[in-house]
């Protein structure tokens, strides 16, 4: 941990994040807003959404320092509701007209734009940093361009060109951060993120390849054995299964190893204020280990094992996130920001846009 | 009372080690390590954030200067003293009471056993009962096309069989909720699908060949015509539908986490419910089944024989083991039942002439 008071031109210090949050305590936090958020039909689940944002920001700490996060709950809650009543409008022109369905489409990918950036900008500007805010300065245009324009461009060009349209969205997201005003800035080659994307089709197409022989060489000497059909069956079902297992596992594997590959080299890319380097090392099968086995571990839980994999989660990706600083970090100014609605938010939240990196 | 953390100047983000108290005129002040007091303001204009967990509190000035301590007790204990301790405190001691956590394990799989075991189904008779019907012809359209694209292929049955049929289906369908007109009867052949009959939401039923060809009682076609119909005047298709949709989207609203891993976790819970309504709705179409064929003078256990016999020719000899991952009721328990309405109604004994077939 470093100690505030060193000297402020001293060589580059590495910081890393720290998650100190626990599963247990997060558990009873988790209960508890579950059961108010069932009681009160939904309306406790403002206030929930803000203890847990608080609960993972405020236990997130960078050179001893905690993040923060500041949202009104009766602003989530207003928001929520104009979401909810939207989405029943949806649902119930949707019903009755087929075409209804086709004009909230349209309209959605109007309001896209706005949803995107004003989702962004209520997050960033209710998360702090010892005292200085966080904000989102892209505009309309900007998220138009990242999120119909290059999308479109990929889907025409048969997703030839998707690895493109990602870089777009991560410079979209990236670059109009910023912290007390200082901005975050990342670039990488168009070549650096084909690779990646290239890699997991390779992935792909290896799994597939390997599958038949896999299967030919853990079968085969089964087969051999040459005992009577009843036997072989009780003998064959498990490695089918575990064949099967292995497979899905892989498949599901793929596209977090291809999204954690990406998130490192945006994030390894990123400069704050043209002077701190930021660091992202998380390992891409590891991620996928965490993640798959967070699921399969929710899975059979029915849902307990919940809390303690968000903090795995949560632990994991802070511990390979650091910043290199060439300052105490100490040196950051708030500027003005106004509050705003989290209308947006909330609709991007209930449609699960996948805002983000 | 003096509480140790760290200080920031308004809008920067310079840490500095200070103590924080209350004085007699109910002033926060804060003073820094070498004495001096660095900020000062009235308590009640100080904005004391909410404690959760072990998080750092923090104290907001007017100022937008900021003070923050681990040490939550003492920055109760402050508010305690400035007579501010309101209900904010409330949602913490319920987070860190034992007692209090059971008591919300508990509340929560209660209230999620309810809102399953009869909120939902509640919620989706209603929406299935309100959809309109063109709507219900729409994806009737839509489901029906889909199976003849992908598994069902035109009827092999000769115009004499589809008649007889027809004949059958007419007399069973004038007791359907809707008329005889609100009811049609399609011919397919089965393929990969087998012996199986269906019904969509607006009133079709389809039957395959391979069903047809089993058949060795007219009461045992009519006991299948009435179980559909029963499935399509109950619309148990699209409560289905509706069920399947509500518990993602209640999932989604309670943990307000649309995530892979929560639709993961969303999914084992929708299969063992869905498996549960189709038993339910398998006994109710059975039971009206039962209740059309007494009213034409039928047998409803010809409907029980049949699903044995259609069993013994799916399964082989000793019949399929237990009900196969529990989406229908074991076919025996099915049969009993329906045995047992034919004994209890008056003229269940009147069972017509077994009519040839084929």
């Amino acid at each position: 941990m470093s100690d505030s008071a060193t000297d402020s031109v001293a060589a580059p210090t590495l910081h890393t994040l720290e998650f100190r949050g626990t599963g247990g305590e997060y558990f009873r936090i988790w209960i508890v807003n579950l059961v108010l958020t069932i009681i009160t039909l939904g309306i406790y689940g403002a206030w929930a959404k803000v203890r847990t944002l608080r609960y993972f920001r405020g236990n997130t700490f960078l050179a001893d320092h905690p993040f923060d996060y500041h949202a009104s709950p009766v602003r989530i809650l207003i928001g929520r509701i104009i979401a909810l009543v939207l989405l029943l409008g949806y649902s119930i022109s949707a019903r009755v007209h087929p075409y209804a369905a086709v004009a909230w489409g349209i309209l959605l990918l109007f309001a896209l734009p706005w949803l995107v950036v004003s989702s962004l900008r209520f997050n960033a500007r209710n998360t702090s940093y010892r005292n200085v805010r966080f904000n989102f300065v892209g505009s309309l245009g900007g998220a138009a361009y990242a999120y119909i324009l290059w999308p479109f461009l990929a889907v025409i060009t048969l997703l030839t060109l998707w690895p493109l349209a990602h870089r777009a969205r991560d410079y979209f997201y990236i670059n109009n951060h910023t912290f007390g005003g200082k901005a975050f800035f990342t670039k990488f080659s168009g070549w650096s993120i084909y690779r990646i994307y290239l890699l997991g089709i390779a992935m792909l197409f290896g799994l597939v390849l390997l599958a038949v022989p896999v299967a030919i060489l853990v079968l085969l000497p089964l087969g051999l054995l040459k005992t009577d059909p009843k036997t072989m069956g009780a003998l064959l079902v498990g490695p089918i299964a575990l064949l099967y297992l292995a497979f899905l596992y892989a498949i599901y594997a793929i596209p977090i190893v291809v999204r954690t590959m990406s998130i490192n080299l945006a994030l390894g890319n990123t400069t704050l204020d043209g002077r701190h380097e930021l660091r992202s090392t998380l390992s891409p099968l590891r991620m996928a280990w965490i993640v798959l086995s967070n699921a399969f571990l929710t899975l059979i839980t029915v849902g307990f094992y919940y809390p303690w994999s968000r903090v795995r989660l949560a632990r994991y990706e802070a511990a390979h996130l650091s910043v290199l600083a060439t300052t105490d970090l100490d040196e950051f100014t708030s500027e003005a920001i106004a509050t705003q609605g989290a209308i947006g938010e909330e609709i991007a939240s209930f449609l699960d846009l996948g805002i983000g990196l | 009372m003096n509480l140790e953390g760290v200080y920031f100047f308004p809008h920067t983000s310079r840490p500095v080690h200070a103590f924080a108290s209350l004085s007699p005129e109910r002033n926060l002040i804060i003073v820094d390590a070498a004495g001096t007091v660095v900020a000062q303001a009235p308590f009640k204009a100080v904005v004391v954030s909410q404690r959760l967990g072990r998080l750092r509190r923090r104290l907001k000035l007017p100022d937008a200067g900021h003070f923050e301590t681990s040490d939550n007790d003492g920055v109760d204990a402050m508010l305690h003293q400035a007579g501010r301790l309101r209900s904010g405190g409330l949602i913490d001691r319920l987070e860190r009471s034992v007692k209090w956590v059971v008591v919300a394990l508990l509340l929560a799989v209660l209230s999620v056993y309810l809102l399953v075991a009869y909120g939902f189904p509640a919620a989706a008779v209603w929406l299935a009962r309100e959809t309109p019907a063109s709507v219900a012809t729409i994806i009737s359209e839509q489901t029906l096309q889909t199976l003849d694209r992908l598994a069902l292929s035109p009827s092999k049955l000769k115009p004499i069989q589809m008649q007889k049929a027809r004949t059958l289906f007419a007399r069973v369908s004038t007791l359907g909720a809707r008329g005889a007109a609100g009811y049609r009867l399609l011919f397919r052949h089965g393929g990969v699908v087998g012996p199986n009959a269906l019904s969509l939401p607006d009133g079709t039923v389809v039957m395959t060949d391979e069903l047809y060809v089993l058949v060795q009682r007219d009461d045992e076609l009519e006991g299948v015509f009435g179980h559909e119909i029963a499935h399509a005047d109950r619309r148990h298709g699209l409560q289905m539908l509706y069920e399947g949709s509500l518990i993602p989207a209640a999932i989604v609203l309670v943990t307000g986490d649309p995530s892979q891993l929560g639709q993961i976790a969303a999914a084992l819970p929708a299969i063992l419910i869905e498996t549960s309504y189709s038993r339910r709705f398998e006994q109710q179409a059975d039971d009206d089944s039962a209740v059309m064929l007494k009213r034409i003078g039928g047998d409803p256990a010809a409907l029980g024989e049949f699903l044995e016999r259609m069993d013994r020719k799916l399964c082989g000899q000793k019949g399929c083991s237990a009900s196969w991952l529990g989406s229908h009721p074991a076919t025996a328990d099915r049969a009993a039942r329906l045995r047992n309405e034919s004994g209890r109604s008056p003229n269940g004994g009147q069972t017509r002439r077994p009519a040839p077939h084929g």
